[in-house]
């Protein structure tokens, strides 16, 4: 076996409190292409972003080259030859793919000066050594699309001949083609005797390019295996057997009231969608990330204007201007991004609990502290938010329990339609598990719901139908029982495979 | 390790728009400026012509430059923060203090007279620098850094020169801002050529680094403290320069004539199409933005408007050019 | 968990930070009068006391406006003119005159808060930045306020404000003058308003994310142009006590309350960037401030000293409590 290149021992990190590594260790040689596989939050990123130099930890050691090392930032990291594709991209919107791509190498001109055409010849060079032809190194980067800002990003790391790539999440964005050629770079790294340690949730592509993999769950490693089978890496990960973790699904009442009816909704990126939803239904939505589904959810909830179509709610053809009137007609949203669209951070669980019906909590406007107090005590004893008291900030409570003030927030407003996008992401498998059970439990009291996960297991598992979206439109319509995951990927990739 | 660079195709080259596209849809905030320069320019000829029976010749050429060259530096030092998502109340209080010392200490011959001239540029680099620290190191707000040492370099500024007065050689004034010929033609491809070889260090894009997005930036290997503190520092050497080329266009010196630079450099900076979001913008565009809230002074008086009310003229044209550009901005993005 | 509600009040004064900022301010405010007693004895008298009072709530009363928007991350720089004109206006349309001083207050009130609803309006429809809409609008109230009263020659500008408002900031009622009582049922109002409403929540969510205030279904657009007229509001107030206070208008009477009254509002703990703060932090940063002004005027300090130790104390403070957190 060949030296290590990287190593973790025991490393530990907190945020406020809440632990998002415990005691994570693993270890990669030159050479080697690593998986680390984790439900969302068991510590992977965090551990990646320790890695790259972004996030110092709490306790352990991180070993590169075999020396002890403590990164004061990327650039340490860099002079290590470790280089890092963030999962959250790191590209700046306002300046040119090729000023993105040679950051701190740019081409010099005679006189000392960077010189812009040269570095815009050899960006483009570069991206085609790479294979590279279609983006345009001109193009600023708020032009280009989601995919091609993460091929941005895999090149510019790639093309610093690392020793070590550190990859997170680096396909969750791109189509079957992307992730191909990804794999090219990744085999060219492991035939040059780099190492490249990279995370997945897509057990296909972990088992076609991964020497090993190290199981993350709640902070911790679990094991690294050569071989290891997907049930068995699933209970590894999870802790528990995978039907466990879902809660059967409640029928379908017969004959319920349609909620919810679109007709060939069109608007940015979404090109005419049509689905009806029964009260006590949920109504998945899957597919890769920027084919529509964010604009869908929007659209539903009047954040951005339909430009086609028609909507229809409790039989009654409306129009939404903004989030107030789609509230008011009952429909609620959990947003994508809980921390910067859902929750205000440093207000109080109470505050974030009662915000959409504070109007019923007031007489001419003035508040009622004592109803405020029960209304937002009555969401946490519901949903079994841990909590120090309603008024902690709700910052401060973990990700799981912040979901379920959200959703508590909804349901105080008796909102009858839930549209919930990606409510699971970043949450531990427990209170997962608790939302599973509580999305059902609202179902079959008659709420209607409307799900997108970036999780296709998920997916398969609590929905009556899947919508899978592929390019705006409906791709493909899926009914329970018998949905898989597969049905789910194969049916988003589809047209990319057959191209 | 040379041998298995992989050959594997992503995707074939598409169509590309031309590089003038690119630049134009990429620099319209410059481009508007420009526009909007030549539309005073224009405008102001006419009116000129109109109310004077003549064209306007080298005198008014001159005066309009001078007066313009304050403001263009005083913009410059604003950009140069506002870029990093920052704000700097201080321009004022620099250019008072720079303006005071400037009128206390150019009294000597040539040789003494360059000498207080670095060294009242190196006041306002440390005046920037002690911004930057406070907003770098200290991590507090840069409106609110620079409120507290715009109060403290008034102070200073006053006492430095209680009274106004002093008296600006000649010879600097000559060199500065010559009231017979037009200096200022000189310093303009200056200032931009020192803007075209600022863009092109590594320093001028990290402050657009930062401006973009801090984090990112950083995750890069860009040093935000470092790049801060420096974005600040030649601010105040800008601001420096404001004061210098006031001082010898007044011929005396004034501890307080700076103050409304603070303001007017915020509405060059924003005419000129800086974002003060950060990350967008150009010292460019800020020298027209400088040149065009002049011009629009001239025009209000060649039209004989009532100098009352210039200020409520020149805010309804700050708020309609914000608008417009605004509005310009986003169909010429739209289209893409 | 939850006390009693006065009990919750008096443990968030005390323990969390916010309460703590307000607190400080209150004691700079106290210890700066008991250094100023020290140096002139009777500085600290009832008299002095009340002299001071009474110049903070001209400062106090701009800093209620500049709370309200600051809270929600915004800034009004059109407070100097704003004011100016209230008071001009106040002079102008009662003439000194005590039957016509209510219609005077109402057309005078009514014209900040419509000035103050305009840049509500700029930023929140028409998406202009805070800085540059507020700017914009001092220079147009200047160009008016210049304008229509031909640079303050107009024969009604010399007018003398009405009695009666002369009346409310130097009489007492109880041994306090009138314009501190007007003063505290300001106070209580906007603590009132802030904490106690529907619309200060909503204040306090925008302040914190706009965006999901938006998705919550907060009409944003509604409650800034709102903040923004009450910010106009407290300005032309603040104009018509001035003119009260000194009997006339006067032009650029307006200018040093900008940077006095964000002054304030940060000393006292609002945070800069929207959210989180209580005008009760204001009003003691407007007190001490006044106090510190006053103290520097006992040790006879010139005006370039008093500026320069202004300035340093607002960054003593700044550095004490004003750091940014590390984001996580």
């Amino acid at each position: 076996m060949t030296r290590p290149a990287v190593e973790a021992v025991e490393v530990g990190k907190s945020y406020g409190g809440v632990a998002a590594l415990t005691a994570a260790s693993f270890t990669a040689t030159a050479g080697e292409v690593h998986a680390l596989v984790g439900e969302n939050g068991a510590g992977k990123s965090t551990l990646i972003k320790i890695l790259g130099g972004r996030v110092r930890p709490d306790t352990g050691v991180v070993r590169i080259g075999g020396n002890a090392v403590s990164l004061s930032g990327p650039q340490a990291a860099h002079d290590l030859g470790a280089w890092t594709v963030f999962q959250e991209l790191t590209l700046l919107p306002w300046m040119t793919v090729a000023e993105n791509l040679l950051l701190l190498r740019e081409t010099k001109g005679a006189t000392g000066l960077i010189s812009r055409s040269a570095t815009i010849r050899d960006a483009d060079a570069l991206l085609a050594r790479y294979g590279v032809h279609h983006i345009d190194p001109r193009a600023l980067v708020e032009d280009i699309s989601l995919a091609e800002r993460q091929t941005i990003e895999i090149v510019r790391a790639v093309s610093n001949n690392p020793q070590i790539l550190f990859l997170d999440e680096p396909t969750s964005s791109l189509v079957e083609r992307e992730v191909e050629w990804l794999f090219g770079q990744i085999r060219a790294l492991r035939t040059q005797g780099a190492c490249v340690v990279f995370t997945s949730h897509r057990w296909a592509e972990i088992r076609s390019i991964a020497d090993r993999i190290t199981i993350f769950r709640g902070g911790k490693d679990v094991g690294t295996f050569t071989e290891i089978d997907e049930g068995e890496a699933v209970r590894l990960m999870t802790g528990r057997r995978v039907e466990a973790l879902y809660p059967p699904l409640p029928p379908m009442p017969n004959a319920a009231a349609t909620a919810l009816e679109a007709s060939a909704m069109s608007g940015p990126n979404v090109r005419g969608v049509s689905f009806s939803l029964h009260a006590g239904e949920v109504l998945g939505v899957g597919g890769l990330a920027g084919h529509g589904h964010r604009e869908l959810f929007r659209m539903l909830f009047g954040d951005a204007t339909a430009t086609g179509g028609q909507l229809t709610v409790h039989g009654k053809t409306r129009r939404f201007r903004s989030p107030r009137a789609a509230i008011a007609a009952g429909i609620a949203l959990v947003p994508e991004d809980r921390k910067t669209e859902g929750l205000l951070l440093r207000m109080s669980v109470r505050d974030n609990a009662t915000l959409v019906i504070l109007k019923r909590l007031t007489r001419f406007g003035v508040l009622k502290p004592a109803e405020e107090r029960r209304a937002a005590q009555s969401v946490v004893d519901s949903l079994r938010v841990r909590t120090a008291g309603i008024s902690q900030p709700v910052g401060a409570l973990s990700g799981g329990n912040q979901q379920k003030v959200l959703l508590g927030r909804w349901l105080l407003a008796e909102c009858q339609i839930l549209l919930l996008y990606d409510v699971t992401r970043g949450v531990d498998v427990a209170t997962k598990h608790e939302i599973y059970e509580l999305v059902l439990k609202l179902a079959s009291e008659g709420h209607a719901i409307v799900f997108y996960s970036s999780d296709a297991e998920e997916l398969a598992h609590l929905c009556h139908r899947v919508l899978v979206m592929r390019e705006g439109v409906v791709a493909a319509e899926l009914h329970a029982p018998g949905i898989t995951a597969e049905d789910i990927v194969s049916a988003a990739v589809r047209d990319h495979l057959a191209a | 390790m040379s041998a298995s660079t992989p050959q594997t195709v992503l995707m074939a080259s598409g169509a590309r728009r031309s590089r003038t596209s690119h630049a134009l849809v990429q620099n319209v905030g410059l481009v508007l400026v420009i526009g909007l320069l030549a539309a005073c320019i224009i405008g102001y000829c006419v009116l000129f012509v109109v109310t004077q029976h003549r064209f306007p010749g080298g005198f008014e050429l001159t005066s309009t430059l001078d007066n313009t060259m304050p403001l263009a530096f005083a913009a410059l030092a604003q950009t140069l923060v506002v870029l990093t998502r920052g704000i700097d109340l201080s321009v004022g209080g620099v250019i008072d203090l720079t303006n005071a010392v400037a009128a206390q200490t150019l009294t000597g011959g040539p040789v003494a007279t360059t000498l207080w001239t670095l060294a009242i540029l190196l006041i306002g680099a440390a005046c920037g620098l002690v911004n930057g620290v406070l907003v770098a190191v200290g991590r507090l707000q840069p409106i609110l850094v620079t409120l507290a040492t715009l109060s403290i370099y008034q102070g200073i500024a006053i006492r430095v020169l209680p009274q106004p007065g002093g008296a600006i050689p000649p010879g600097f004034t000559a060199v500065l801002a010559n009231p017979n010929w037009p200096t200022s033609l000189l310093y303009i491809p200056v200032i931009g050529g020192l803007w075209a070889i600022f863009r092109r260090t590594r320093l001028g894009v990290a402050v657009f680094a930062i401006g973009n997005d801090a984090m990112a930036a950083s995750s890069h290997g860009i040093s935000v403290k470092r790049t801060v503190i420096l974005a600040y520092t030649l601010g105040g050497l800008a601001s420096a320069c404001a004061g210098l080329f006031l001082a010898a266009n007044a011929t005396a010196g004034d501890a307080t004539t700076g103050d409304t630079y603070t303001l007017t450099s915020i509405v060059a900076a924003v005419l000129g199409g800086v974002s003060l979001f950060g990350g967008r913008g150009s010292g460019l565009g800020a020298l027209f933005g400088a040149f065009v809230t002049v011009m629009v002074v001239n025009i209000l008086f060649f039209a004989h408007i009532d100098p009352l009310y210039q200020t409520f003229y020149e805010g309804l044209f700050l708020l309609a050019a914000v608008v417009s550009a605004n509005m310009i901005g986003r169909a010429v993005r739209g289209r893409r | 968990m939850s006390g009693s509600a006065p009990g919750t009040i008096l443990h968030r004064a005390i323990f969390n930070k916010e309460g703590r900022r307000i607190v400080y301010a209150f004691v700079a405010g106290i210890i700066l009068f008991a250094i100023g007693e020290a140096v002139r004895p009777g500085f600290a008298s009832l008299d002095g006391i009340r002299s001071i009072l009474v110049v903070a709530s001209f400062v106090g009363l701009v800093a209620a406006g500049q709370t309200f928007v600051i809270l929600i991350g915004g800034i009004d720089l059109s407070v100097p003119w704003v004011l100016n004109a209230g008071a001009i206006l106040m002079v102008v349309s009662s003439l000194g005159t005590n039957d016509r001083a209510i219609p005077a207050l109402a057309l005078t009130l009514g014209m900040g808060a419509l000035v103050g609803a305009c840049n509500g309006a700029g930023i929140a429809l028409l998406g202009i930045p805070a800085v540059v809409m507020t700017l914009a609008m001092n220079g147009i109230m200047q160009g008016l306020t210049l304008g229509l009263s031909g640079g303050m020659t107009c024969t009604s500008c010399g007018a003398y404000a009405p009695p009666v408002v002369q009346a409310a900031v130097h009489l007492r009622a109880l041994g306090v003058p009138v314009v501190l009582w007007i003063w505290l049922v300001v106070i209580i109002a906007v603590s009132f308003l802030l904490g106690m409403t529907r619309f200060g929540r909503a204040t306090y969510t925008v302040g914190n994310n706009a965006r999901a205030s938006h998705l919550a279904g907060v009409n944003v657009a509604v409650v800034t142009i709102v903040l923004y007229a009450l910010s106009g509001f407290f300005s032309a107030m603040a104009g018509i006590m001035l003119v009260g206070f000194g009997g006339q208008a006067a032009l650029g009477m307006g200018e040093p309350y900008l940077f006095q009254s964000i002054a304030a509002v940060v000393i006292g703990g609002v945070y800069i960037l929207g959210g989180r703060g209580h005008y009760l932090g204001s009003v003691a940063g407007a007190i001490s401030l006044t106090v510190l002004v006053s103290v520097l005027l006992a040790f006879n300090m010139p005006d370039y000293g008093r500026s320069i130790i202004y300035g340093l104390v607002i960054l003593a403070l700044l550095l004490l409590y004003g750091r940014e957190e590390d984001s996580a």
